[in-house]
Order: structure tokens, then sequence, then C-alpha cells
């Protein structure tokens, strides 16, 4: 039953109840019995949304002011674009300066360099699938190899302790793109479950070619500059 | 003041509590790790406890854990020496990223 028809149920059997005792809203819900309809108002998005609670900053600093940003230290450059240490200077091993310009007069030369200490036996042409995507270059860079802890020929071989002197091999390489491994599936489960997991893993590999490999001839003037 | 490098050399893997609690209490908690502690009766006692497992060597000045890191850290090996802008322009992300 309504709330308007058993407010007039109830008064009814109240008789007694004079005009300053009865409640307002019940006046008003007799006269609307009869005479009126509620108005069917479309409830609007506004108010529909519970109300906003009233704007609170999260901290109160009360005096103080707020903290200021502290800004991180500027970013490393992804890539190196200059040597990372100083050439080397001085001078060159007796037999370098002896046997050096036999090897660099050979047709053929190789060299191991090192990528983040890792080995990479090449010459010029080669393609080499680095292990993991260098970050900071594009199709197209040129990369200045620095690093070979070996450089031959047919029958010459310098080694390096660890490394090559820096002046006495030049080597380019190109970025060619990069390229990636077939999808792979890793299937994890407990013993005794049922719930496997599957970890999907698709690793990208930056390549290069080397285009130069290049054995300076004149020990002399390495060793003067 | 001179301190002490201890490198953990040995794990702590199959020994007695005692023995890991030394190690806890200088700091070391994985094979290869490297910390730095004042020259004192007090450390070296603690060092003497596990010197079959940790190399010791004295040195000046300690090193930041950031130095440590920098210091086996192998050298890049390479720098870009030229570059060439890239074919497709993208205004979302800074080149090379």
């Amino acid at each position: 039953m309504s709330r308007a028809l058993l407010c007039s149920v109830l008064e009814l059997r109240a008789p007694a109840a004079t005009a300053s005792s009865m409640r307002p809203c019940t006046l008003q819900l007799q006269t609307r019995l009869f005479n009126q309809t509620a108005a069917h108002i479309e409830p609007t998005m506004a108010s529909s949304l519970p109300p906003a609670p009233p704007s609170k900053p999260r901290r109160d600093y009360g005096k103080m002011a707020p903290p200021k940003k502290i800004l991180p230290n500027p970013p490393r450059p992804r890539v190196p674009t200059g040597p990372t240490t100083p050439p080397p200077t001085g001078p060159l091993n007796p037999s370098v300066r002896t046997l050096l310009p036999l090897l660099a007069s050979q047709p053929g030369h190789y060299l191991s360099v090192h990528i983040h200490g890792r080995p990479y036996l090449v010459t010029e042409g080669d393609s080499i699938r680095l292990p993991f995507r260098m970050r900071g270059v594009e199709p197209g860079d040129v990369l200045r190899l620095n690093r070979a802890s070996t450089v031959g020929s047919r029958d010459y071989t310098l080694k390096g302790e660890p490394w090559v002197d820096e002046r006495l091999f030049e080597c380019r390489a190109i970025v060619t793109g990069s390229e990636t491994e077939p999808m792979r599936v890793k299937e994890k489960t407990k013993r005794r479950n049922r719930r496997v997991v599957h970890k999907f893993s698709k690793h990208m590999y930056t390549m290069l070619r080397i285009s130069e490999v290049k054995i300076c001839k004149d020990v002399v003037e390495v060793e003067q500059a | 003041m001179s301190w002490f490098r201890i490198t953990l050399h040995r794990s702590a893997i199959g020994l007695p509590e005692r023995t890991r609690g030394v190690l806890a209490a200088l700091g070391l908690r994985k094979r290869s790790q490297v910390v730095f502690h004042p020259v004192s009766a007090q450390f070296a006692g603690m060092i003497l406890k596990v010197k079959e497992l940790v190399k010791v060597e004295e040195v000046d000045r300690p090193l930041t854990p950031a130095e440590v890191k920098a210091e086996r850290t192998p050298e890049p090996g390479f720098w870009l020496e030229s570059y060439v802008a890239p074919l497709i322009v993208c205004w979302c992300k800074p080149r090379g990223t």
C-alpha cells in the first residue's frame, strides 16, 4: 500500500488530531493523492552520480612549502659518441714495430673485436648478430670498434695484452637493422597443479656489418702521433 | 684510515649458522660480493672467523657500490662515429629508444 494511502488511513483512524498537530506532509500527500500525480523527472547523469567529496589536499604541509621535485641526473647516452678511454700513447713493442708492416702487407686480415666484453671473430664484409638489441642506434649508423684482442693475417698474429693498441687498426661496422628470434613459449606449472601459465618471448637482436678492416702500415707515424 | 676490501669467494651453503651469522654481520649476502670495512680489531676478528671463504685486501678508501659495479662492467668496445636521420619520424619516442 502506498505511503500516501497509509497516511490517509491513519488520519481517518485518529480524527481527534487538530490542524496544528497535523504533519504538513500528510496534507500535501492527501492533496496529491486525488488531484496530482507525481511528476516523473528523468534522472540526469549529474544527479545519479554520488556527490563529489570536498577537495582536500592529500598531505597537509601546514606552514611548510610542498617539497620541490628532485630532478634525476641527466640520462646517460645509450651509446658512447666518442672513445671511452683516451687513446694510448708511447712507444710500441719492438716486435710490433718490426712485424706489423709484414702483417699489414698481407692480403686478408681478421680481428677478434670485443663488444661489451664478448669476442667476435670478424673480417671485412662479415655480418654479426649481437645477442642483444643495441639501444640508441638506428640502421645506417656507423660504429667504430676499438677493442680487439687479436689482429691477424695468414702468417702473422698480433696478440693484445689484453687489448691490441687502438692506433694500429681501424674497424668500422654499420648497423644494418635488428631481427627477432622465433616466438618461443615457456610453460610454467607445478606438480599436481593443472594450471599452466604460458610465457611468450620474442627477443630482438641487432645486426652489424663489418664495413672496414684496416691495419696501419706506417708504424713510425703511429708512434709519433 | 685504511679499509678492508672483503670479497666473498666461497658460498655459505651447507655451512653452520654461526659462520653464516658472521657473514651476515660483515654484510656479505652473495658470492663475489664486495664490502668495505674499516681496519679494526673487531672486523679483523670477523674476517678470521671466515678466512677460508673470503679474500681480503687493504685499501685507502672504500668504493661505493656504483664504483664496484663499474669496475666489473666491461668497456663497450665501440663508439658511434656517424649516424643517419631516421626514415620514419616518430614524434612519440626520442631517437634510438
